[in-house]
């Protein structure tokens, strides 16, 4: 007699290949994602944190710098490039230290004494009693003539990278720089 | 060097000067890395959490509206049950 021949029965979970091509697509994805901001947070995490308290970020230039970080981390896959991460990543920061700008003005209004500054303390000892003058006037800048002033002359920006930055035109970073040059100008001139 | 010359040196001197001291931990991207994963899985579950809530909200609210209706006032059809007379010319609307 003859005998049927059964198909053998595989137990245990059904993996299908498709599915399993996204997940090694996916984490593949987020290695490359991990490695590129490994390499941008070792060459870049000082600069921004200096970024950030020339700005007016003082003690929470670390968080500022730290969030900006994690809005990159969070939406690395909407990058037009991994170019366009440090660009992104500085007008995070530009963008959150002018909240807590913001933030303080409001504060004023209703505190009799904001202590504020531009550097970090230890820096500001290191001051010459000209140089306090010039960075009093720089405190007393609106927010943003002095990112204008910031990223044009700490951080060498052309005009097209500083209005990609604070999210203006190139002619609103003229006016701001040369507004803001020109107050500073004064005050240099009347030091003297 | 003119007057413009001068203060952006000066400016860019007193940049420097003011930055020198900042500096970021020595290898904190293993700490960052660990926290913003964190914070990933965190928003991850509150916006599943919210997803959640809102639909279930939404069923018991359609639910609840379904189960005040009055069972002989039809939506769609502006007559009585049992009351419409059918089209005696063929087909179209009652009279």
């Amino acid at each position: 007699m003859r005998q049927r021949v059964q198909p053998a029965v595989v137990s245990g979970p059904v993996v299908e290949p498709a599915a399993d091509l996204a997940d090694a697509h996916a984490s593949l994805a987020d290695l490359d994602r991990e490695a590129a901001l490994a390499r941008l947070f070792d060459s870049h995490h000082t600069p921004l944190l200096r970024l950030a308290v020339l700005l007016g970020a003082e003690g929470e230039a670390e968080d500022v710098v730290s969030e900006a970080f994690y809005e990159l981390y969070r939406k690395w896959n909407r990058l037009r490039s991994p170019d366009a991460a440090l660009g992104y990543l500085r007008a995070v920061v530009c963008n959150l230290v002018r909240l807590r700008v913001r933030r303080l003005q409001v504060a004023r209004k209703h505190a009799d004494h904001v202590i504020e500054s531009v550097g970090s303390p230890e820096a500001e000892v290191l001051l010459r009693d000209d140089q306090r003058v010039l960075v009093e006037a720089i405190k007393r800048l609106p927010p943003r003539q002095r990112e204008a002033l910031v990223l044009r002359y700490w951080l060498d920006l052309r005009e097209s990278e500083i209005a990609a930055t604070m999210g203006i035109s190139a002619g609103a970073v003229k006016s701001h720089t040369s507004r803001g040059m020109a107050t500073l100008t004064r005050v240099m001139e009347g030091r003297a | 060097m003119t007057g413009a010359d001068a203060a952006a040196h000066e400016l860019r001197e007193v940049f420097d000067t003011l930055t020198t001291s900042v500096r970021g931990a020595p290898n904190g991207y293993p700490k960052a890395l660990t926290e913003w994963r964190r914070r990933e899985r965190r928003r991850r579950l509150v916006v599943a959490i919210l997803a959640t809530v809102v639909f279930a909200l939404a069923d018991a609210i359609g639910l609840w509206a379904l189960s005040k209706a009055n069972v002989n006032t039809h939506i769609i059809f502006n007559d009585r049950p049992g009351v419409t007379q059918t089209p005696k010319g063929g087909i179209g609307p009652p009279p």
